[in-house]
């Protein structure tokens, strides 16, 4: 994971905190927190070689599909859920989002933007977007429900969803005076804090 | 590899949880490797059910149940680690159990104190006691080996660092229990039972022992590693064990279960099955799993296998689930796992790795 894109995250997390990470990969990120914020850090991660990493590393891990692991979580509690780019791989991305903020407090999200110029250029151009940040085609792609930044905020206000903090980056993992001015068309990554309203 | 095989006397007393007692007992023991000068390269290797302490390297023709885990370099390192691997008490191997003699000199028959997991427990931690062991590095098993080291970092939260639950549960379900019940049934029923004391009868009830393992070692595979392995393929006729047999499988299971029996005690089978249904972790927890984990201060790892379908991953996950819910330090790990509930005992690199870079993770 990009060092940039950790210090972002990283800024958001208070000191020893319980954070949940969905999509956790080899543990680099909360392995990361759990030195820089001693944060108690637990993961979700669908690939076992991945989750063996986890262990490696010491930083507990559940083996299992995001999906599922949500629905058996109904009753834990955790101050913080990461989602970095994983919300768009769901089956249902309201319903999870509604479930996480049922067992965390607050939830960082990260996006790749569907809306982004990058995206937009190679449907005018008739194909399936593969940009830098969406690199897989189509047939291979785990991404079954992508959004923009646009639909991403109305599905936050729909759900009674507080956006607190939000960043629009581009492809650098920075902002720009353009993700700023126009963030739909210029961002290729949403990085969002929510909780509820 | 330094290995060593030991009957090792805990002349004390142990009070089991049934409320009876035994004066004194005994442990067959297996050694791994060497223990360091601080003591605290131990690992404790539960085995299942019908396994016993020799897991490691080939005695008398026979491999040990984990030689794929347990050597130099192997997943438990055994250059780094000092393994011990104890036969449970009741079992058949050598420890005390309903072979032995009591202490007027009768033999126990299927009169052993019926005993529980937290038994075993207790007696190895009179055995650790004895090794100068204050901390095992890490309690492992698989099945009631599982239910065993689980029972361990609850019961002695100090003296685990880490513990490995692979293909186990916190609890039998009804359906083990039923099946367990079956298999105690047949052995009872066989006429050379004499209600369990048909040593003094110089008879065994063998074949009711053999189709009780029959059933049993059903329950450990799958049905899918069943049909790609037997399939519907037929027997060939020069190498039948019994005349009216038809197809490879049941070949395999006369076979299996014939040579199971020629080398288990009946009682023990009893008695170790009723240790296997009694266990329930919650119990005296006000039956919450979370609340009996609480307990807990050791790193958890559990493993299930979905072909498993005597302890299924739904077993495991409750343990890892209860576990977070308790705030422990617990990962979870789901493999296929080819063999179904004996896929613990069968080497594969993911279920390798987890279990290595748990024990030797900082």
């Amino acid at each position: 994971m990009k060092s940039d894109f950790k210090r972002i995250i990283e800024k958001w997390i208070p000191q020893n905190t319980k954070v949940l990470d969905l999509g956790c990969g080899d543990g680099d990120l909360l392995e990361y927190l759990k030195d820089s914020k001693n944060v108690n850090g637990f993961g979700i991660e669908i690939d076992v070689s991945k989750a063996n990493e986890c262990l490696k590393r010491n930083i507990p891990v559940m083996q299992c599909d995001i999906d599922e692991g949500i629905k058996e979580f109904d009753d834990l509690d955790f101050d913080i859920t990461i989602m970095a780019n994983s919300i768009q791989c769901l089956k249902n991305p309201n319903l999870a989002l509604q479930n996480i903020l049922n067992i965390s407090n607050k939830c960082i999200v990260t996006l790749p933007n569907f809306a982004h110029w990058s995206c937009r250029l190679d449907l005018f151009l008739g194909k399936m977007p593969v940009t830098k940040n969406l690199p897989v085609p189509w047939y291979e792609t785990k991404n079954i429900h992508l959004c923009t930044i646009k639909d991403f905020e109305e599905l936050c206000s729909n759900l009674d969803v507080s956006v607190i903090e939000k960043l629009y980056l581009n492809n650098n993992f920075k902002e720009s005076a353009l993700t700023r001015l126009l963030p739909n068309l210029f961002a290729a990554e949403g990085v969002y804090l929510i909780e509820r309203k | 590899m330094i290995v060593e095989t030991k009957k090792i006397l805990i002349d004390s007393k142990l009070e089991c949880a049934s409320g009876e007692a035994l004066e004194n007992f005994e442990l067959m023991t297996d050694f791994y490797g060497e223990l360091n000068e601080k003591k605290d390269n131990a690992v404790l290797v539960c085995h299942a059910f019908s396994g016993s302490h020799h897991a490691a390297g080939k005695r008398d023709g026979n491999i040990g149940w984990w030689d794929e885990f347990i050597g130099p370099d192997k997943t438990i390192n055994t250059n780094r680690f000092f393994v011990v691997s104890v036969n449970n008490l009741g079992s058949c191997f050598g420890s005390s159990g309903p072979l032995s003699k009591d202490k007027n000199g009768e033999r126990f028959n299927n009169n052993f104190p019926q005993l529980e997991v937290i038994d075993w427990v207790e007696s190895q931690k009179m055995l650790a006691d004895k090794l100068g062991i204050k901390k095992w590095h890490l309690v492992i098993g698989g099945s009631l080996g599982g239910m065993q080291s689980l029972q361990w970092a609850v019961s002695y939260p100090k003296m685990v660092k880490k513990v490995g639950i692979l293909a186990a549960a916190a609890k039998t379900s009804s359906q083990n229990i039923a099946l367990n019940e079956v298999e105690r049934e047949v052995i009872r029923k066989d006429s050379d039972f004499h209600d369990g004391k048909y040593l003094e009868f110089n008879k065994s009830p063998i074949e009711g022992l053999k189709a009780a393992r029959m059933l049993g070692h059903i329950t450990y595979l799958s049905a899918k590693n069943m049909d790609q392995r037997f399939g519907r393929k037929l027997q060939s006729t020069d190498s039948k064990i019994a005349e009216d047999v038809d197809f490879e499988i049941e070949n395999y299971l006369q076979y299996k279960g014939g040579k199971f029996a020629e080398s288990f005690d009946a009682n023990s089978y009893i008695l170790l099955t009723k240790v296997m249904d009694k266990f329930d972790i919650a119990h005296g927890y006000e039956d919450s799993l979370e609340t009996a984990l609480e307990n807990i201060a050791a790193e958890v790892l559990v493993v299930s296998f979905t072909t498993d379908w005597m302890f299924p991953t739904s077993n495991g996950k409750e343990i890892c689930l209860a576990s977070i819910k308790a705030n422990n330090k617990c990962s979870y790990i789901e493999l296929e796992g080819e063999h179904g509930h004996d896929s613990f005992l069968y080497p594969n690199d993911d279920y390798q790795n987890a279990i290595k870079n748990f024990i030797e993770s900082k």
